[in-house]
């Protein structure tokens, strides 16, 4: 990527609107993203234990086994582009060193968590609900605060 | 390669054997890793009520795929270029090993549909080709970042 190269971004009148643009989609995304998982899957604890587990008592099927698994390599494919795609930016225009390496970190560990956890409850055990919650709420806010910060960086700071 | 670009490039491959491990639970959930499976899916089987696909079921199914295989091998690919392989006949042929057996993959159920039974073969052996395809370059890419 063109972006990886460049050594001030400021500088450069071609990139810098694109990236604009790709960190304001990016903020866009991790937005509407909330809507539609809370619309499919739910995003607190008891609408997600209906959507999986289903209840008989209010006649709520379980979600189906090849939709569940549909649903989630979707969501693998999606989340890591954008978040492959991020964390490059993030890189190049916050290269504080350790401090960049630590939010990446965080920020992909808690994305590979959501994932997985939701994985085991669904086929496992009810209570990795409750770690995948967690998760997704700490890589959205995390992702979140990236996108910003890099506009900022972009936009404001005084050199890159 | 910057430190913090090696960490997004193996938490890509993580997220890539995680894609790996959905498709295989996926196949094996609609098809089964089968011949008999394969075919029952595309060509339907009445005693089980499954519905034979019509071309445009599988055009459904196969577009978001076109766009996916293609930008993700890119993707994977295009890491090796940071790699000692770079210039090595290795290179060149696993992108075009990957990219024709992603093809076979993506438009072999139109050939069984059409009533080539044999094309079930080479939608099981593509499908398995490619996951290890994709092992292997993401080996080769963890081996170059941890240098062993």
């Amino acid at each position: 990527m063109r972006f990886t190269l460049l050594k001030d971004l400021r500088q450069d009148k071609a990139i810098k609107p694109l990236l604009n643009g790709l960190l304001l989609f990016m903020l866009m995304y991790f937005i509407a993203d909330f809507f539609v998982v809370n619309a499919t899957l739910g995003l607190f604890v008891s609408d997600i234990k209906l959507t999986l587990y289903g209840n008989i008592d209010e006649f709520i099927d379980p979600i189906d086994k090849s939709v569940f698994l549909e649903y989630i390599h979707g969501q693998i494919f999606f989340m890591m582009m954008i978040l492959l795609t991020l964390s490059s930016v993030y890189a190049r225009l916050c290269s504080i060193k350790y401090y960049s390496i630590l939010v990446i970190n965080i920020l992909m560990l808690s994305a590979l968590l959501t994932l997985i956890s939701l994985f085991i409850s669904y086929f496992y055990s009810q209570s990795f609900i409750y770690p995948y919650v967690l998760s997704y709420f700490i890589w959205h806010t995390t992702a979140f605060i990236m996108a910003l910060h890099s506009l900022w960086n972009l936009n404001f700071a005084t050199s890159l | 390669m910057q430190q913090a670009y090696k960490y997004s490039v193996v938490y890509f491959l993580a997220f890539s054997l995680l894609l790996l491990l959905s498709s295989l639970l996926l196949f094996d959930d609609k098809m089964t890793l089968s011949i008999n499976g394969i075919l029952q899916y595309y060509n339907g089987n009445a005693d089980k009520f499954i519905i034979e696909k019509s071309w445009s079921t599988i055009l459904k199914i196969i577009l978001p795929h076109i766009f996916a295989f293609g930008l993700f091998l890119m993707v994977l690919l295009h890491f090796i270029l940071f790699t000692k392989h770079k210039k090595s006949q290795l290179f060149s042929k696993l992108t075009y090993a990957l990219f024709i057996v992603a093809f076979l993959e993506i438009f072999s159920p139109y050939f069984i549909i059409m009533g080539f039974d044999f094309f079930a073969y080479i939608k099981l052996i593509s499908f398995i080709l490619l996951e290890l395809l994709i092992l292997f370059t993401s080996w080769l890419l963890i081996a170059s970042i941890f240098e062993f």
